[in-house]
């Protein structure tokens, strides 16, 4: 579909237009097309480092206190070292966030519930572990109630090692995933 | 004052031929092995005439060698005397089976439910003998017992298999490794029980009501639980609670680390009180031992823990407050700043935030930095004046009278008879602290007031705790004056076998009276830690609080607890 199907204009400017480029595609197919068109462009070109731009600045965690890291996440949240400054809110219901933090033990009774919070999250989402406990089991490691490998059902971005980490780390692990996030370089690939 | 060998002789001359064996440790504590045939009334005895009161849990153990199992019941008084009897009853191991005490004390409840799922002894009597902690899939596995083989056990996430349910509901479920199916830890008889969901569904009598699920994931609760409430309009009509979201099974792992690392284990049990935790394990270790600690240590000790105190309530305070939005998130902020002068100075003496691993068996792990006293002079005022400012601005607060006087109230009887610990028991009207019940450390030689409240509410739970805060201030404040010089640690060398025996030891923890139930069988392990945690006490008396309440009042009643269900769990 040219440009002169829709608007009356001279053939000859329609021909001229069909020769210009956007991101190495023919603008007359960019124009006037389907979303997905317009999606696809976005995937290749720099508009993607704008949104994601945008999405590394308002990465809003669930509060989902666990174990001990969750008591660290509940201090990460409030006023004393407020990562409210990088963009990062604490919400209390799944629907509004798009960082899941995995703050302790996941039992196998809470493993069923847990993966529905996570699917209740609009996409884009990312995962970060916090603590031994979801990364490897940690100190209940021989424990007949507990998942060990959390990276085998979530795709986790950062994995921040303590026991419990400082709130400080937890800053430190928020910054590496906006730094991936900008990079285009997390796991799911946004 | 009653003390341990009168009761003995008492219950002796009553029912002559049921104490079977018997010993009088001191003069609070008496371990006696009764006929399982008799334990009931010999219990009632004992209720009714010597005031033993305060049913205050039950431990199974598994003696695999003997081929029996035990079932010790834990029995004190509210303030009436200060002997906590602990009565065994044996059974076959075979097929274990005794006399449930559901009967006589409401609380046993969740007590023998714990020891069924973990250990397959079974309840007589006990009306809703179901799983409390473990998941469906693993009740029947006895994972308590010393002969469970399934440990460790290698979950890991290519053995979920996801199902979807007929309601649409994604489920996961672990089949079993084939080196499982060749120890044989695989479940092939599971006990039959209705489950949760189908429990609470045949509540539902008409139309008109429904059930509403608050939880598993709280977003200012530190661990999940699930509590349905069935309602009709704008009423509950009942409540139920689903606990075991973040169950660990530390009891079963400490039976498999030595005693030192033992401590560590300890700390994650309630992470935002965990010196007392480390106390109430180390206490009892020494007790066992037959340790001093030197007075210097006690000191320390002493310090700590009440510091401990105030972090933890101002904690739970706060998260409570934002639960009742639009009272509360602002003094939440103002609390967790406070804290964090409090855990810094924490931090200064044991190097860590929240797992501290600081008690040691006789002593501390090191001395008080230097300048420690002065900084604690320093922030105590602080804290003092920025708790009286609490108070007041609750106090001042006509919303939040609104929504919190007479909601949840609970009168002394009730709570007793309910098994309350901490605060919720003191803002009753009943006294009942262990720094007093129980004395420990230098506690005795300290001057500090037991805060009660007068009607049972939510608005007095939250307000002792915040008196509490004053009373552990004015305690440290004592303490840095009276602190000597000296040794922090005894001298005496703690071996790595610790000798056979076995030891109660009682802490009042910031949620209340926290017990430890040590049993060493000469091993440089322990063979049976159990914990009674003041959480879980107070825990299973939410669901008949919420009976007819509104929904809103729901939240306001569950937070004023100041849960942690990661205590409870375990």
């Amino acid at each position: 579909m040219g440009i002169s199907d829709v608007i009356p204009v001279p053939v000859a400017i329609d021909e001229e237009i069909e020769k210009w480029t956007i991101f190495g595609q023919p603008v007359a197919e960019v124009w006037f097309t389907t979303t997905e068109k317009i999606h696809q462009i976005i995937e290749m070109g720099p508009i993607k480092n704008i949104f994601n731009w945008g999405r590394k600045n308002s990465v809003y965690f669930l509060m989902q206190p666990m174990g001990c890291c969750g008591v660290e996440m509940f201090v990460f949240g409030a006023a004393p070292y407020d990562s409210d400054r990088f963009g990062c809110i604490p919400r209390n219901t799944p629907r509004q966030t798009d960082v899941m933090i995995i703050s302790g033990y996941l039992t196998r009774k809470y493993l069923p519930v847990f993966k529905n919070l996570w699917e209740q999250m609009p996409e884009p989402k990312w995962c970060i572990a916090i603590g031994e406990c979801a990364i490897s089991g940690g100190p209940f490691y021989d424990s007949y109630n507990i998942v060990q490998n959390t990276g085998d059902h979530f795709p986790i971005d950062v994995f921040i090692p303590g026991c419990p980490p400082r709130p400080e780390q937890f800053l430190e692990g928020l910054i590496n995933l906006q730094e991936k996030i900008k990079q285009r370089k997390d796991r799911r690939d946004y | 004052m009653t003390n341990a060998s009168e009761v003995l002789s008492s219950i002796q001359s009553a029912f002559p031929g049921a104490v079977l064996d018997s010993r009088v440790e001191s003069d609070s504590r008496l371990w006696a092995t009764i006929d399982s045939k008799k334990i009931l009334d010999v219990c009632k005895y004992m209720t009714a005439k010597l005031n033993f009161d305060h049913y205050s849990g039950s431990a199974g153990v598994d003696w695999i060698a003997r081929k029996e199992m035990e079932v010790v019941e834990i029995m004190a008084s509210h303030g009436a005397h200060q002997v906590v009897a602990m009565l065994k009853v044996k059974t076959p191991r075979d097929n274990p089976s005794v006399k449930s005490m559901t009967g006589l004390y409401w609380n046993a409840g969740w007590y023998e439910r714990e020891i069924w799922e973990m250990l397959g002894i079974n309840f007589e009597g006990h009306p809703e003998l179901y799983p409390l902690l473990l998941s469906d899939p693993l009740v029947g596995a006895w994972p308590w017992r010393k002969d469970y083989k399934g440990y460790p056990d290698l979950t890991t996430g290519e053995r979920a298999v996801a199902i979807t349910t007929s309601e649409g509901y994604t489920e996961y479920t672990f089949p079993p490794t084939p080196a499982e199916i060749e120890a044989g830890t695989v479940v092939t008889e599971h006990p039959k029980y209705p489950t949760f969901r189908e429990r609470e569904e045949r509540e539902i009598k008409s139309d008109s009501e429904m059930i509403m699920h608050l939880g598993p994931q709280h977003a200012m609760v530190p661990g999940p639980f699930l509590l349905d409430i069935l309602v009709e309009g704008e009423r509950v009509k009942k409540a139920f609670l689903d606990v075991g979201y973040i169950h660990k099974g530390i009891e079963k792992i400490m039976e498999n680390r030595t005693w030192l690392q033992g401590i560590t284990y300890t700390d994650r049990m309630c992470y935002v009180a965990s010196l007392s935790n480390n106390e109430c394990y180390c206490g009892a270790v020494e007790k066992i031992l037959g340790l001093e600690v030197p007075e210097r240590a006690q000191y320390i000790r002493v310090i700590l823990e009440e510091l401990s105190r105030i972090q933890s309530h101002l904690i739970g305070t706060g998260e409570f407050l934002t639960l009742i939005a639009g009272v509360g998130f602002a003094p939440w902020q103002y609390m967790i700043m406070d804290r964090e002068k409090v855990i810094s100075l924490i931090e200064s003496v044991t190097g860590a935030r929240l797992t501290h691993t600081f008690v040691r068996f006789g002593g501390v792990r090191n001395d008080l930095p230097e300048g420690f006293a002065d900084q604690c002079r320093k922030v105590l005022p602080y804290m003092k004046s920025r708790t009286e400012e609490f108070i007041e601005l609750f106090a001042q607060d006509p919303i939040y009278h609104a929504r919190m006087e007479n909601i949840g109230s609970i009168s002394a009887e009730t709570a007793k008879r309910m098994g309350c610990a901490g605060r919720v028991l003191r803002a009753a009207g009943v006294a009942y602290d262990m720094r007093r019940e129980d004395p420990i450390l230098v506690y005795p030689e300290l001057d500090f007031d037991i805060v009660t409240g007068t009607r049972g509410d939510s608005a007095d739970r939250i307000d002792c705790t915040l008196r509490e805060i004053l009373q552990s201030i004015r305690i440290i404040e004592q303490c840095l004056d009276k602190i000597p010089s000296g040794p922090i640690r005894t001298e005496v060398k703690i071996p790595k076998k610790i000798p056979a025996g076995e030891a109660y030891y009682r802490v009042e923890d910031p949620r209340g009276e926290m017990g430890m139930y040590v049993i060493s069988d000469g091993g440089d392990k322990p063979y049976r830690v159990k914990v009674r945690g003041p959480f879980y006490a107070t825990f299973q008396t939410l669901t008949p609080l919420l009976e007819g309440v509104y929904i809103a009042d729901a939240v306001a009643i569950a937070g004023s607890m100041d849960g942690c269900p990661s205590e409870s769990d375990r």
